[in-house]
């Protein structure tokens, strides 16, 4: 058989390669429409196995020199491609293309240098487009408008503090404590997405032990940087079958990010402008005083006939206030503008945006502020070479405010958990603020005077090559280089004046902090793309990649700060910690693709990954990867009548996950005492045997279309395990140390994704499209060496995540009554999400996204804060028991039993709703185009259960244990109105 | 065929590029690791095991005070945002002490970390050949010294349920030991450091040990300690020994003797144990009982300052503040003279020898204001007496609560709400179980 495929090969060579000797250049021309003959611009007509090509203008026209009768290749997003044959004589010519509804012809990466079409991809890969990722209701960062939109994902938000801070989960969990987040790749370059906290653990004390900084900090994600209205397309793989060759950092998963670029043809230049308010989604209200609970916050009589003087008082002065609307109740105003232009001449094309947008927080004197400028540019040096280069720089800025939890009584939460509404707080009338008699902070005075301010300044650079070593009729080789850097310096700032009631002893904090990364990446690769006969192709692609990481962050905590300053010199005392990691992944990989009778798809390979962060840093693992689909109707197996297309696949593939930095290393830390350096053992206790996580998934899948793909299925089962998953596993504290890394077990995450992509109205006036999904994850620990203990939250008593053999990963343990018992699951049972565009007279467009997630458990403890400090709305009801008020029984619940703090976090929620009018007919001799207006809603309407300010919760960041709820940042809603000018 | 040899030659360029990659490793860029101490340290590399020791000691030196004081009914600590103060550490309603709470995993936790450390720099001490035998003995008999200390600590919190002694291998940890084994295993190790000091030669830097910062003061801080351990065990002539070769001393202050001391300096801590007067919300406040319970004129109740307002919390209320750690680099007593006065006391007591009791009780009372004492000449009456002194000398320095479980006297300490209990002691860690 191979014999003969060569046979033939050599054959077909013979026969075509006099023709091709003797063609000579000519000129075509032509013009491209739609099945109602309306001219479509931007579509790009390509010479097949070339990198020369063009794009159509606004009228549909096109112009291209090509030698021969060389093949046309013509595409368009959301079109089916058509291969056009150029005949000798003919050099003007006619496409009608075909609308792609069910997106077969779509390409989606699958290798580091190659791409399939879906139609016959053997993984279910997720893909955004630019207009559901900023068309329906912009989010405020690049990771929110994520959320609710990946079918398979569990996406979280940390907290509604200003800058983001995303956690997102793709196919369940892929690690306890190593790296749970998937890779971002901007235009091949790999994003950091560190997230760096600001130091505030010196303040809150959240976590015991003197660190300035905890998982308790509240830092945003780095990936929130990347401006979303640059982005063409985004494309997700989920798990290692399909992400295996993006080697180390890939274990998570990859979001692939591709951004917009310059096309052939006049220059377009388009201004938008968003308007927005921002208001908090969901306040908990406070407890209703009454002289009599005034007296009752106190057990001693005399303070307590105090407060109800106190009380009365206020009362008669009336200054009885909502402390809680006064401090999550502002209404901030946002405002968004981009500028950006592309076009392109025959051999150079380039896309340039500008852009800024300022927005407030729903806390006074917070808000984020985000300026980047992109350029990208492709170039065609030869018909053979293209480079394409990619540049940002974004300057982002958020000040985040205090929330979250802490030991000290001053984060806004606690402070306002404590505070009663007949305190007084507000300033005086030279701007004095009287101390909190209920607290250890007046949180209104800390809203006035603190700063909390991540600013980041970033460059990021991406290059790509593609040039043609070789080509002839049967084969083409390609160079494929593609890298780039990612370089940002962070500073925080986090200043705490001393006139702060909370400052007394410190007097005067001022933390700064100073980040500098350098993230690098390349991949080189030959792609050999081998077509011996027109039902087969093989392409053969290897390769090398190396990424490398260089962090470095100094921290400064100043405290005994003389007044109004703020650099830390101008202070009584200082402590510098420096933290830096660095690493160098390595990585080779040989994948091969074979599309055979345009039907089956066959694909493997494999790649050998190090990295200095494993105890050997120089064995090389390998991570295999393979893959089969099979188009049932392509082959002809199946008849296209009922089902327009069919397919069948089944993809596998291993990824792994590389030890955090210094997991190797027992160190010692500083510790010093009375100007004498001292070392004192570290509680992490390294392991100098220590081995990446390896994951293994198997998915499998059938897709089909019917009505001529009006109405399109995707249904695919997964079957991921994590062996030896990495743990920081607890150890007797007699040890000296609190943990260690150790490969502590398998687990393993089982999952249906099902998706349903309809066209149910398809006429002239209107049009709907709409998509459905459903998926749902469940993971469970199949081996586990290492003794359970509780872990990713506060013990036993308030409810606590813990690992254990034969039970989900995601578990919730804690006191029942009668010992320790499970109260829940942090692992939503299903989740669903609807999006939809109706279209009337291609005008006026409704589009709106529903996201409902059922189940999933979180530990909510704000509102025990609140009853603690007996100020929660519904103290005093007496609905969970007779006779006991709902306050004071939660609270003689702590010691004996945690389930009321485990709570059910369902929800159902229109997270985006957009109103869209094009005036898109206006006179030709206009100078502009086309204007767009809008309105739009973000997060207006939820429904949920769920006590808190919202199910979407995370105390501890974007690590395991998400869903932890102590007095966050208050979720947040936003209303905008767009206007877009096409020029 | 051409498509093979792309193949080959790709695979082939691919291979000569990877093998020719350089290997990588970055070691530690961030700080020193424990095998650079244990290959040959220098001198000043066991300074700094010294200094990280005794900087150690101060981690999480708060919650063990706080614990001890709670349970002891010295005071309360308020926290808007720690209500497990008040809730599990009192026994209010059905809470009981959690293994897996901060109040028992953090001072247990940051003890061991010491004792790590004391065993590091031993270890260390031991396979240098960069000092002398005299300056080895004083590295180990230091180390040894405040390893039995910390062992102490945290034998207090656990009592019945025991520590573990040896844990020089992480991976091979000793068997607990119950409490009587537990406080003749740390007498022990006291012991072989009062044979290291006999011999050594002390010169590297210590912070509060004040002028026993030598192989001499080393030495009578040790027996100190050591005179503390044996009246926990009641080997009274025992404590009556280690007194004589401590610093005991009658005449001299009260406050004489070695402390952990604070400083705002680069990576040095604050008192986390002082809290300004009149605080809201995060407070520590003195038991009612404090006051009510002090005789006239004992200067000790400026222990506990009259706050502005009653500060309450979850039905506990007091109107005064704990006023002993009165600034943020206010030292914190490992041992001091005035403990070592009470302790021949009550040898003296226990052995009946009133009369030496009683002229110690006395310079004590003297020393606070009050007039002799003029009680019964009764054991009962005398350790009453003992107890009264050892409440308001030793407020809030971790004595109370184990002064009260040590003569069997849990059930005197006050119960401010319903249901409220006395614990007699902490659980085990989870990590021990």
């Amino acid at each position: 058989m191979k014999k003969f495929i060569y046979f033939m090969a050599g054959l077909l060579c013979f026969l075509l390669l006099p023709g091709w000797l003797l063609a000579q250049d000519k000129t075509i021309t032509g013009k491209v429409t739609d099945a109602n003959l309306v001219p479509l611009p931007g579509v790009n007509i390509v010479i097949n196995k070339s990198n020369k090509g063009t794009v159509t203008d606004a009228d549909g026209k096109f112009s291209l020199s090509i030698s021969g009768n060389a093949k046309l290749l013509i595409s368009a997003a959301g079109f089916k491609t058509k291969t056009i044959a150029t005949e000798a004589a003919q050099t003007d010519i006619q496409v009608k293309m075909e609308e792609d509804f069910a997106k077969l012809d779509e390409v989606v990466v699958t290798g580091l240098a190659t791409n399939v079409k879906r139609r016959n991809l053997a993984n279910a890969v997720a893909t955004i487009s630019s207009k559901q990722l900023t068309g329906v209701a912009p989010a405020q960062t690049f990771d929110a408008a994520l959320n609710g939109k990946i079918s398979g994902a569990y996406i979280n938000s940390n907290s509604g503090a200003p800058g983001g801070g995303i956690s997102v989960k793709l196919r369940g969990v892929t690690s306890i404590y190593g790296n749970t987040q998937p890779l971002y790749v901007v235009d091949g370059v790999f994003i950091d997405n560190t997230a760096t906290s600001g130091g505030l653990n010196a303040v809150t004390n959240a976590a015991s032990g003197g660190s300035p900084t905890s998982n308790q900090d509240n830092p945003s994600s780095r990936i929130a940087d990347i401006r979303a209205e640059d982005i063409e397309n985004i494309e997700i793989l989920k798990g290692a079958s399909a992400a295996a060759i993006y080697g180390s950092k890939a274990s998570a998963g990859v979001i692939i990010i591709t951004t917009k670029r310059g096309k052939q043809g006049k220059t377009s230049i388009n201004i938008s402008q968003d308007l927005g308010q921002i208001a908090a989604r969901k306040l908990l209200g406070v407890r209703e005083f009454t002289a009599d609970r005034a007296a009752s916050l106190s057990r001693d009589p005399a303070t307590s006939a105090a407060l109800a003087a106190q009380f009365t008082a206020a009362k008669s002065a009336r200054q009885i206030y909502d402390y809680e609307k006064e401090v999550y109740g502002n209404k901030g105003f946002a405002r968004n503008t981009v500028l950006s232009m592309s076009g392109g001449g025959e051999k150079t094309g380039f896309y340039f945006s500008a852009a800024q947008k300022d927005e407030d927080g729903i806390v006074k004197n917070t808000g984020y502020r985000n300026s980047s400028v992109r350029l990208n540019l492709d170039h065609r040096i030869t018909d053979n070479i293209k480079i394409g280069i990619s540049t940002n720089y974004i300057n982002s800025s958020a000040d985040r405010g205090l929330s979250g939890n802490d030991n000290s009584g001053t984060s806004l939460g606690i402070a306002l958990s404590s505070t009663p509404s007949f305190a007084q707080l507000h300033p005086d009338q030279f701007g004095n603020y009287p101390a909190n008699q209920f607290g250890a902070s007046n949180p209104l005075q800390t809203i006035a005077l603190m700063t909390n301010n991540e600013s980041v300044n970033r460059f990021i650079t991406g290059l790509n090559l593609d040039a043609i070593l070789q080509k002839n009729n049967s084969s083409i080789t390609r160079l494929i280089g593609r890298g780039g850097f990612d370089f940002y310096n962070l500073e925080t700032n986090a200043l705490f004046p001393s006139t702060l009631q909370f400052q007394a002893v410190n007097k005067g904090t001022s933390i700064q902090g100073a980040t500098k990364n350098l993230s690098t990446n390349y991949i080189l690769s030959l792609v050999n793309t081998f077509t011996p006969a027109d039902k087969l192709s093989l392409t053969t692609s290897a390769g090398i990649t190396r990424e490398t990481g260089d962090y470095n962050n100094l921290l400064n905590v100043a405290t005994q700060v003389i007044s109004g300053q703020s650099n830390v010199d101008q202070a009584g005392a200082l402590t510098a910690t420096q933290f830096r990691a660095k690493y160098q992944n390595d990585g080779v990989f040989i994948q091969e693709e074979a599309v055979i009778n345009n039907g089956i798809n066959v694909t493997g390979g494999v790649r050998f990954d190090r990295s200095s962060n494993n105890g050997d840093a120089n064995k090389y693992y390998a991570y295999p990867k393979a893959g089969l689909s099979i188009n049932l109707t392509s082959l002809g197996l199946i008849q296209k009548g009922l089902f327009d297309d069919i397919k069948l696949r089944a993809a596998y593939g291993q990824a792994t996950n590389v030890p955090a930095y210094g997991s190797k290393f027992t160190s010692l830390v500083v510790s010093n005492i009375a100007g004498n350096p001292g070392s004192l053992v570290n509680t992490q206790r390294g392991d100098p045997s220590i081995k990446p996580e390896r994951q293994t998934e198997l998915e499998a899948g059938i897709d089909f279309s019917l009505l001529n793909g009006k109405l399109a299925f995707e249904f695919t089962y997964y079957n991921k395990k994590i062996n030896d998953f990495l743990m920081l596993a607890g150890l007797p504290a007699s040890s000296g140390f609190s943990n260690k890394w150790v490969n502590a077990g398998d687990l393993r995450n089982r999952g249906v994704e099902l998706g349903v992509k309809a066209k149910p109205i398809s006429s002239k006036n209107i049009t709907w499209n709409t998509s459905v999904n459903f998926w749902l994850n469940k993971s469970l620990v199949t081996r586990y060496t290492i003794a359970p203990v509780p872990q990713g939250s506060f013990g036993y008593v308030l409810g606590s995540f813990q690992i254990e053999q034969g039970k989900s990963a995601t578990q919730i343990l804690g006191l029942n009554g009668a010992g320790v018992g499970v109260l829940g699951n942090a692992e939503p049972k299903f989740q669903m999400n609807t999006y939809n565009e109706i279209t009337f007279r291609n005008k006026l467009s409704l589009r709106f996204l529903m996201h409902w997630k059922k189940g999933g458990d979180n530990v909510n403890l704000t509102y025990l804060q609140n009853d603690f400090g007996q100020t929660s709305a519904d103290f005093d009801a007496m609905t969970i028991k007779d006779g006991v008020p709902n306050g004071v029984y939660r609270i003689m619940q702590v010691g004996s039993s945690a389930k009321v703090f485990v709570e059910d976090a369902s929800y159902l929620r229109l997270r985006e709703i957009g109103l869209y009018y094009s005036f898109n007919k206006l006179p030709a001799s206009s100078f502009i185009k086309n204007i767009r207006v809008g309105a739009s809603l973000n997060n207006y309407l939820t429904i949920t259960k769920y006590k808190s300010y919202d199910p979407e919760v995370s105390n501890f960041g974007t690590g395991f244990s998400s869903g932890v709820d102590v007095d966050p940042y208050p979720a947040s809603k936003r209303a905008s109105l767009h206007i877009s000018i096409d020029f | 065929m051409k498509h093979s040899k792309y193949i080959y030659t790709t695979i082939a360029m691919a291979m000569a590029i990877f093998l020719s990659a350089c290997k990588k490793d970055y070691g530690n860029l961030n700080s020193p690791t424990i095998e650079q101490f244990l290959g040959n340290a220098s001198k000043s590399e066991l300074n700094n095991l010294v200094s990280g020791t005794e900087s150690g000691m101060r981690n999480n030196m708060a919650f063990y005070l706080d614990d001890v004081g709670t349970i002891g009914r010295e005071g309360y600590r308020f926290s808007g945002s720690e209500p497990r103060y008040v809730t599990d550490l009192l026994g209010a309603n059905d809470a009981s002490l959690s293994s897996s709470n901060f109040y028992i995993t953090n001072p247990w936790a940051a003890r061991y970390r010491v004792v790590k450390n004391c065993n590091t720099l031993i270890q260390a001490a031991t396979n240098s050949t960069l000092i002398t035998s005299g300056e080895k003995s004083g590295y180990i008999g230091f180390a040894r010294t405040i390893k039995a200390y910390q062992l102490l600590l945290n034998l207090n919190l656990t009592y019945t349920k025991g520590i573990r002694i040896n844990v020089t291998d992480p991976d091979n940890l000793g068997a607990f030991v119950s409490y009587d084994d537990g406080l003749s295993g740390i007498a022990s190790i006291l012991d072989s450091a009062k044979t290291d000091l006999g011999t050594a030669s002390v010169a590297f830097p210590l912070a509060g040990f004040n002028s026993f910062n030598d192989a001499p003061g080393l030495l009578k801080v040790n027996r100190a300690i050591a005179a503390r351990v044996a009246a926990y065990r009641k080997k009274w002539d025992d404590v009556l020994t280690a007194l004589n070769e401590s610093f005991f001393d009658v005449t001299k202050d009260f406050n004489l003797g070695v402390n952990q001391v604070f400083g705002t300096g680069s990576g040095d801590q604050l008192n986390s144990m002082f809290i300004p007067k009149n605080q809201n919300g995060e407070v520590r406040v003195a038991h009612a009982s404090y006051a009510t319970d002090i005789k006239n004129g004992d200067d000790r109740i400026n222990k506990a300052t009259l706050r502005n307002s009653t500060a309450s919390l979850n039905g506990l209320s007091s109107d005064r503040d704990v006023w002993v750690y009165t600034s943020s680099t206010a030292a914190m007593p490992i041992i001091r003279n005035e403990e070592l006065i009470l302790l021949y006391a009550e040898a003296k007591i226990n052995n009946s020898s009133f009369p030496d009791a009683i002229t110690a009780l006395n310079v004590i009372r003297r020393g606070h204001n009050l007039a002799p004492y003029a009680g019964a000449s009764t054991t009962d009456a005398l350790l009453t007496e003992l107890l009264y002194e050892r409440r308001y000398s030793l407020f809030y320095e971790g004595h109370r609560w184990i002064d009260m479980r040590r003569y069997n006297k849990l059930a005197d300490l006050p119960i401010d709400r319903t249901g409220d209990d006395v614990w007699t002691e902490f659980p085990l860690p989870v990590t021990e179980q």
